[in-house]
């Protein structure tokens, strides 16, 4: 059972993470570092080149070359972390000199760790609640198709497949222009929330209607039914159960589908305002060649989105008692 | 007067895969090979740099370029049709400058108009009637010979916009559409209702097509319905360097030479200099890049992105491409407000928004240098109104260039605002970095002297609808405006208030402001003007009036690098798209390694 | 059996007509239209006004859908503004692009997915099956954008297969098929890994909940050995959910498909797609829309066929 501690620890961190952004990150999400455009992390160190134990501190970056972004480091500076200084855990003594950018700079200049921490919230938040609604609307729906069968599954299938295929991108267009030009935080973040509950209802939706067709077929659903059990509680307590496998898996895969979602979205104008970041968004920003060969510090959010996805399956697999054997 | 090729002299590119056509150029700076340690290692990078301001007569070239091979070129979009007519997107005219060949052409590297069909030409002392003889024996690649016929042929069809055709803009000059009669097969004359400056320039728009073949689509106005792209190979007829051999959807174009292609080089030797050249379809701007870096491709048909100047830098440093800084380009994205009267009734902002003073604010308020870093990582300079320094036939430098001063534009603002909070949208088109990264320095450099920006992405479409559409319902915008010509003359829908491209205030009956009524009827005399020096200090005038009024914001022009891979012998390279392929003649590939490797 | 599919058959017709009407109508209500988007600012110049009255934008919403609506009727599906052809023409042309790449992609994703999943869920892989769990985890949260692009990268920086479009040379070694082949790895690739990942974890979960149940015990018990019992029996009972999910892959592998299409330049319909929506091709939205749709119900009767021979019980 440890696997299901260490899984459910990497997503607790995550979301302690987001929760403790502004503590963590020692930047404002819209700073701007004009003269460090995609520059490299500034590791914190112990040791200088002569071998001397210090404090943490960090070498500042100097710029090489603007057109190239090549950096190099100003070894003979040190600059020392200063620890809980304005409300934030840790940040540079000399911030005009040396800011610390624990993983790089983006390309406006904008620190890659607050972003992180600071898109943790936006994207995970998004993510889990947009599953959620995915996984009830669609396990409700595809239970009750599975179960009732007849006309009720043909409408309900249909309908679910209507959804599938209709490109939800103009819908997203048409709503963004219904909605007022300047949008906030929270009104992108219901409206997309939404879409990608609906979106992802389908997915889930014929995966438990299959189990449930099924399961409901097996002696043991109809010796239940027999026994007099409402078709409510047939569903819920003997049922459902058998999708739940599933269902994890399925969250396992739309909570990543739903971070990138998002910033196919902002395409059609649903994106977060400027004051927001988010993993989607960071990552479309980095989808280019150049975080491959010279920026790699901008792929982060997606190794920080694998070890969320992680953290979930690990936590919520379904270890089988042979396994133990 | 005319937005050439179809397109409007200046016009929106709302799309971040490019389908504009950004024709012509002026004057050619000075190509640069970029830094003694490649630029020395291949005499092909050379051989391009040092050719630029060549003689404008094709006639005319060093001997010695290598002949035949194959040429791989990329293109992001299909061409939509083989018939330019109907359609102006940049693939669309691509492939048109492929298969057939006009008049005259504008040599993209000095700006200079150089014979093409058109042998030589002669203007009547009243600048109204142009006499130009065509040369003698040419004839179509199925064989049909080329007289005067085609000409007018080709003339009448672009003005037939009933049938279709997108081209009669483009044949706009000063008071309308100019007249061609044909005295014999070898002479076309034009006759215009009023002087026209630019002269036959306008005809660098028109390809010529075959009566022969065309005529019946022209008669019965279904023009707009021939030569779409499932027209077989063998029934498209042309004029120009080359023919197609084989179209495969949404993949490649091959193009093979036409062995009866009239012009010749120096040598006496028949063009073009390639065997073959094909066009493939990348949509992906990375996979360009990547697909360049390893030799899929020889070349792109636009610019390098400033942020894939270091990898092609690399690349040329390993001798594998030939990157070249062309210096400054013609065009600087811009910034402008809503300023139809009235646009504002009823907002509290209406007191301020459309005030002069809030866009000299602006201008003062932006550090042009920050700008130039973030967003072409350091390669522009800052520019002040719609001509860029890389205009230099047209560029007033005496026009007013307001220094950065926060303090004055904070004050200014303060003046005019009363107390106000001062806040306002810019709408940018989604997915182009440069842009983006533009209205993030706008919004920054803006929050230091108090103004609040709401930066809005949107997809092109939906943005052309608000800033455009038939109510425009916009504060400010952001994004690209491409002149199509580097003389003004040739771009009246931006200048004058009745333009289609005037955009703070597009199409006035009547104009809204004393000063775009000055702007106007300065103008017209220039563009009329027969004298050269009048004609500029006319337009000198007007930028000064432009610059005191500042309708359209700009900030930084960016510098133009193109990049080919190093089998290329010979380019011309121009400042506007295609770069490199202008003249797609005259392109040569060295016969080393003209059998490419195969993959 | 032939009612069946009589009725899968009706089925699939309605949301041929639904998803397209629907498509066709959203994206007629989307700001600005294919005179905007062509023309840029000069949307309200004269020609554009002669592009509307030609493809009929000027007009209602309702009529211009009456009109399509009783030309599609006719198997005319009206010309698409952006490309200049009939939809009719250009549909079938990328369909069949895309369709070789979803079959190719859904191939390797099952034949790597699937047994995969049954090493992970069987609980005796030990460490393989931790790294493979990993590799599962980590292409499932890498975005199509990036993979397909990091593939190109790959390709084009080990020069061992081509970056790009089909055919950039003459006769390509080996001919046309080894040419399309070798352009089909990098797209396949990019689109099959994925797939491959969602299948090892949908597979493996059904695995480890089938082994826990006490058919396999039992069989255990008889002495049959543990790979028979895995192979044969467990895994067969525990391809339900993969094969339930099957149907949705493959109607959403063309419109899911777009990023990996635009950057390994295959010319299928999810480019087609994306061009239509950003030019508010209208006719061709409602095309692709019904090609989406075909393909679904295609996909949802291999998913029956799956399940059914899986899981007899199933059947109707």
């Amino acid at each position: 059972m440890t696997t299901r501690r260490v899984g459910a620890a990497l997503v607790l961190l995550a979301a302690a993470a987001a929760f403790a952004a502004p503590a963590l990150a020692p930047h404002a999400l819209d700073q701007r570092f004009v003269a460090l455009l995609n520059a490299p992390p500034t590791v914190p160190r112990l040791v200088d080149d002569r071998g001397a134990w210090h404090l943490p501190f960090i070498h500042p970056w100097r710029l090489v070359n603007q057109l190239e972004q090549t950096y190099e480091q100003d070894r003979s500076t040190r600059v020392r972390l200063v620890w809980f200084a304005n409300r934030r855990l840790v940040s540079s003594s000399d911030e005009a000199r040396a800011p610390l950018l624990l993983l790089g700079s983006d390309s406006l200049g904008r620190d890659v760790f607050s972003r992180l921490v600071y898109g943790a919230r936006t994207s995970l938040g998004l993510a889990a609640v947009a599953s959620l609604g995915a996984i009830l609307l669609g396990g409700t729906l595809g239970a009750t198709a599975g179960y009732a069968g007849g006309i009720v599954d043909d409408l309900l299938m249909r309908a679910s497949d209507f959804v599938l295929v209709l490109p939800a991108m103009y819908v997203a267009l048409g709503l963004r222009s219904a909605l007022p030009l300047v949008l906030d935080a929270w009104t992108v973040f219901a409206f997309l929330a939404a879409i990608f509950a609906v979106i992802g209802t389908p997915y889930v939706a014929r995966g438990v209607r299959a189990i449930v067709r099924t399961e409901a077929r097996l002696d043991y659903a109809s010796a239940a039914a027999a026994l007099g059990a409402g078709h409510a509680r047939v569903l819920v307590r003997h049922l459902l159960p058998a999708a739940r496998g599933f269902l994890v898996v399925e969250a396992t895969t739309l909570v990543p589908a739903f971070i990138v979602a998002e910033a196919t979205l902002s395409y059609v104008g649903l994106g977060f305002p400027d004051g927001v970041s988010s993993w989607g968004t960071m990552l479309h920003e980095a989808s280019s060649i150049r975080a491959f060969t010279d920026f790699p510090w901008l792929l982060s959010p997606a190794a920080a989105m694998f070890v969320v996805v992680l953290g979930l399956n690990l936590a919520f697999q379904h270890r089988p008692p042979l396994s133990q054997a | 007067m005319a937005p050439v090729s179809g397109r409007p002299a200046f016009w929106l590119a709302s799309q971040h895969l490019t389908r504009h056509t950004r024709n012509l150029a002026a004057f050619f700076l000075a190509v640069l090979a970029l830094g003694a340690a490649w630029a020395g290692v291949r005499r092909a990078s050379n051989a391009a740099a040092t050719r630029v301001g060549a003689p404008s007569d094709p006639g005319v070239r060093p001997t010695g370029v290598p002949r035949g091979g194959e040429l791989v070129v990329s293109i992001r979009t299909e061409p939509v049709t083989f018939n330019r007519f109907v359609k102006g997107d940049s693939s669309t005219d691509l492939v048109s400058n492929l298969l057939n060949a006009k008049l005259v052409r504008i040599n993209r590297a000095t700006q200079e108009v150089e014979p093409w069909l058109a042998e030589r030409w002669t203007r009547s002392d009243d600048g109204l009637r142009y006499t130009l003889k065509l040369r003698e024996g040419v004839v179509f690649s199925d064989g049909h010979p080329f007289t005067a016929d085609d000409v007018l042929f080709s003339f009448a069809a672009a003005a037939d916009e009933a049938g279709g055709s997108v081209l009669a803009g483009a044949l706009h000059a000063g008071g309308g559409t100019p007249e061609f009669t044909a005295p014999d097969p070898l002479t076309v004359v034009m006759t215009l209702s009023e002087p026209f400056a630019p002269g036959v320039r306008i005809l660098d728009n028109v390809p010529i097509l075959p009566r022969h073949r065309l005529q019946p689509a022209l008669a019965s106005a279904t023009l707009a319905s021939v030569w779409g792209l499932d027209t077989p190979p063998g029934d498209l007829a042309g004029l120009g360097p080359f023919v197609l051999a084989e179209y495969l959807p949404g993949q490649r174009l091959i193009f093979t030479r036409n062995p009866s292609y009239f012009v010749r080089d120096a040598d006496g030797a028949a063009l073009p200099y390639l065997d073959r050249l094909v066009v493939r379809v990348i949509p992906d701007q990375d996979a360009e890049l990547l697909a360049l870096e390893a030799g899929d491709i020889d070349m792109t048909t636009s610019e390098v992105r400033p942020e894939d100047y270091a990898p092609l830098k690399r690349a040329a440093d390993a001798g594998k491409i030939t990157l070249l800084d062309l210096g400054v380009g013609y065009d600087a994205d811009a910034m402008w407000f809503n300023l139809r009267p009235g646009a504002f009734d009823g907002d509290p902002r209406a007191s301020w928004i459309q005030r002069d003073e809030l866009r000299q604010a602006i201008t003062m308020a932006i550090d042009r240098k920050v700008f130039a870093d973030t967003v072409y990582l350091g390669a522009g300079v800052p520019v002040y109104g719609p001509i860029t320094p890389a205009n230099r036939l047209w560029y007033a430098a005496e026009a007013p260039q307001p220094r950065y001063d926060p303090a004055a534009a904070k004050a200014l603002i303060e003046s005019i605002a009363g107390g106000q909070p001062v806040r306002f949208s810019l709408l940018v088109p989604k997915g182009r970095t440069a842009i983006e990264r533009a209205g993030a320095v706008i919004r920054d450099e803006l929050k230091k002297i108090g103004v609040t920006v709401d930066v809005v992405a949107l997809d092109g479409a939906a943005l052309v609808q608000r800033v455009a559409g038939p109510s425009p319902r916009f504060d400010a915008a952001y994004f690209s405006l491409y002149a199509s010509d580097t003389d003004p003359a040739i771009n009246p829908d931006f200048w004058l208030s009745s333009g289609t491209a005037h955009v703070w205030n597009m199409m006035q009956t009547t104009p809204a402001t004393s000063w775009e009524r000055q702007i106007d009827e300065l103008f017209a005399k220039q563009a009329a003007s027969s004298d050269e020096g009048e004609r500029h200090r006319l337009f000198a005038d007007i930028q000064k009036i432009f610059a005191a009024h500042q309708p359209v914001l700009y900030f930084v022009a960016p510098r133009v690098f193109v990049a080919s891979s190093s089998r290329v012998a010979h380019v011309e390279p121009g400042l506007t798209r295609p770069q490199l392929l202008w003249a797609p003649d005259r392109v040569a590939v060295s016969p080393a390694r003209a059998a490419r490797p195969e993959r | 059996m032939l009612a069946f599919l009589a009725r899968r058959l009706c089925f699939a017709a309605f949301l041929v007509f639904a998803v397209s009407s629907g498509a066709l109508v959203l994206a007629r209500l989307a700001p600005g239209d294919f005179a905007t988007a062509d023309l840029g600012v000069r949307a309200q110049s004269a020609e554009a006004g002669r592009l509307r009255s030609r493809y009929g934008l000027d007009r209602p919403l309702g009529a211009q859908y009456a009109e399509w609506l009783s030309r599609a009727a006719r198997f005319d599906f009206g010309e698409s503004m952006l490309y200049g052809r009939p939809v009719r023409d250009l549909i079938p042309e990328r369909a069949a692009n895309t369709a070789v790449l979803a079959l190719a992609a859904l191939a390797v994703a099952t034949l790597i997915g699937l047994p995969l999943g049954v090493i992970t869920g069987s609980g005796r892989g030990g460490l393989p099956a931790a790294i493979i769990r990993a590799g599962s985890v980590a292409l499932l949260s890498a975005p199509p954008l990036l993979t397909s692009l990091f593939l190109v990268f790959l390709a084009a920086r080990t020069r061992l297969l081509p970056v790009g479009g089909m055919g950039g040379s003459t006769g390509a070694a080996g001919g046309a098929l080894a040419d399309f082949v070798r352009h089909l790895i990098v797209p396949a690739a990019a689109l099959a890994l994925p797939l491959a990942a969602m299948f090892e974890r949908l597979q493996s979960q059904a695995m480890s909940e089938t082994i826990a149940q006490r058919f396999v015990l039992a069989a255990l018990a008889r002495g049959i050995p543990w790979p028979r019992v895995l192979w044969r029996g467990a895994f067969k009972a525990a391809l339900r959910p993969v094969a339930s999910v099957y149907g949705i892959v493959v109607g959403t592998l063309l419109s899911g498909s777009f990023a990996v299409e635009i950057i390994t330049s295959w010319p299928g319909l999810g480019r087609l797609m994306l061009d239509a929506l950003r030019y508010r091709d209208v006719y061709l939205v409602a095309g692709c829309a019904a090609a989406g749709a075909v393909f679904l119900a295609i996909g949802t009767l291999m998913s029956d066929v799956a399940l059914a021979l899986v899981d007899p019980r199933t059947q109707e």
